[in-house]
């Protein structure tokens, strides 16, 4: 009868030892599930988050680069390019022309950019902003600027030719400047 | 019950190990792909230099145009004179310094280092100037040209 009694006494003890095993490996399966999910989330994260960074990037990188392009383009453009008027001159400007387009509000939305303005480099003639009754002697001609977001500016290099008179002589004068275009930022 | 608390803390450091892995890489690959910036100087704008250099109608006159920069090229090689009396090489060298003096900031605070111009013939070299610093990162441009029979080089290095 004791013998009988000590048996089901350690069965049960048996029983209660087992089940907390189980319960203990439920318990750290549900840790273990617990700490993959997160990574997975974490991943997850990482990856929309660089995904649409990414995204952004391209953008401004398209943005810029078609800003770069433009100076390219603008520089060569018939509103700007000197055509044959001083010779065959590459990346060369008529200051007369620009002078002219610099002063029309139709050609705002033109260009689809933000700011095109020329600097001379040399001569300098530091910030003084060109008129028409300056523009030999000016600094900076601000050909197009519009109130929006900016992305960083592209520049090149140009001729801004113009002609001269000299004790009666004509003669082409080109300065170096330099062509600065603003994109816009569409992001 | 001390295996319990023993597997729990087993768990608790795997799962805290995950994270402060995932949060690491999270900053090392953003800090990576943003890092990518602007170069500091494009080829263009060396090539357009050049190019537009070339082209800067000078003060030094012959009797007949105020001539560019590739003319006094020519004219120095021949050993020519201004109008005035000026010594044609030495005007292309001054014109040709202050160009490149004025087109790019050289210091060790911007990103320009340093600049070299060289201007040569088959035979000799017609100038040379330099400028701050030669480091390894730079570009360049070279444009070629003749008249009567002579070839010039002129080439332009930047260095950032």
């Amino acid at each position: 009868m004791v013998n009988k009694i000590k048996n089901r006494k350690f069965s049960q003890y048996n029983f209660f030892s087992k089940n907390r095993k189980g319960q203990m490996r439920i318990q750290q399966m549900s840790f273990m599930l617990m700490a993959v999910t997160l990574f997975f989330v974490l991943v997850g994260i990482f990856v929309l988050v660089m995904r649409f960074s990414g995204l952004k990037d391209t953008a401004k990188t398209l943005e810029e680069e078609n800003a770069m392009l433009l100076v390219s383009k603008l520089a060569n453009s018939p509103e700007f390019s000197c055509e044959n008027a001083f010779g065959a001159l590459s990346n060369c400007i008529d200051a007369d022309k620009v002078m002219a387009l610099a002063s029309r509000e139709e050609y705002q939305e033109f260009f689809g950019v933000a700011k095109i303005e020329i600097r001379k480099i040399y001569p300098d003639n530091g910030n003084i902003a060109c008129n028409e009754e300056n523009y030999e002697t000016c600094g900076l001609i601000k050909v197009l600027e519009r109130n929006v977001k900016t992305l960083p500016s592209s520049s090149t290099f140009v001729s801004l030719c113009r002609k001269e008179i000299h004790e009666n002589l004509i003669y082409d004068k080109c300065e170096m400047a330099k062509l600065i275009v603003t994109g816009e930022d569409k992001t | 019950m001390i295996k319990k608390g023993k597997g729990q803390e087993e768990i608790i450091g795997f799962a805290l190990i995950i994270i402060i892995v995932a949060v690491i890489l999270l900053v090392i690959l953003g800090l990576s792909i943003r890092g990518k910036g602007k170069e500091a100087v494009q080829s263009y704008e060396v090539g357009s230099f050049v190019q537009t250099a070339l082209q800067y109608t000078s003060d030094c006159y012959d009797g007949i145009e105020y001539l560019p920069v590739q003319k006094l090229i020519f004219e120095c090689e021949n050993e020519n004179t201004c109008d005035d009396g000026r010594n044609t090489c030495d005007v292309l060298n001054f014109t040709l310094r202050d160009i490149a003096e004025k087109s790019w900031q050289v210091s060790e605070e911007t990103p320009v280092k340093g600049y070299k111009i060289r201007v040569v013939t088959e035979e000799r070299e017609v100038l040379l100037i330099e400028q701050g610093n030669q480091t390894n990162d730079y570009k360049s441009a070279m444009q070629s040209f003749s008249r009567q029979g002579i070839d010039y080089d002129i080439s332009f290095s930047v260095y950032y």
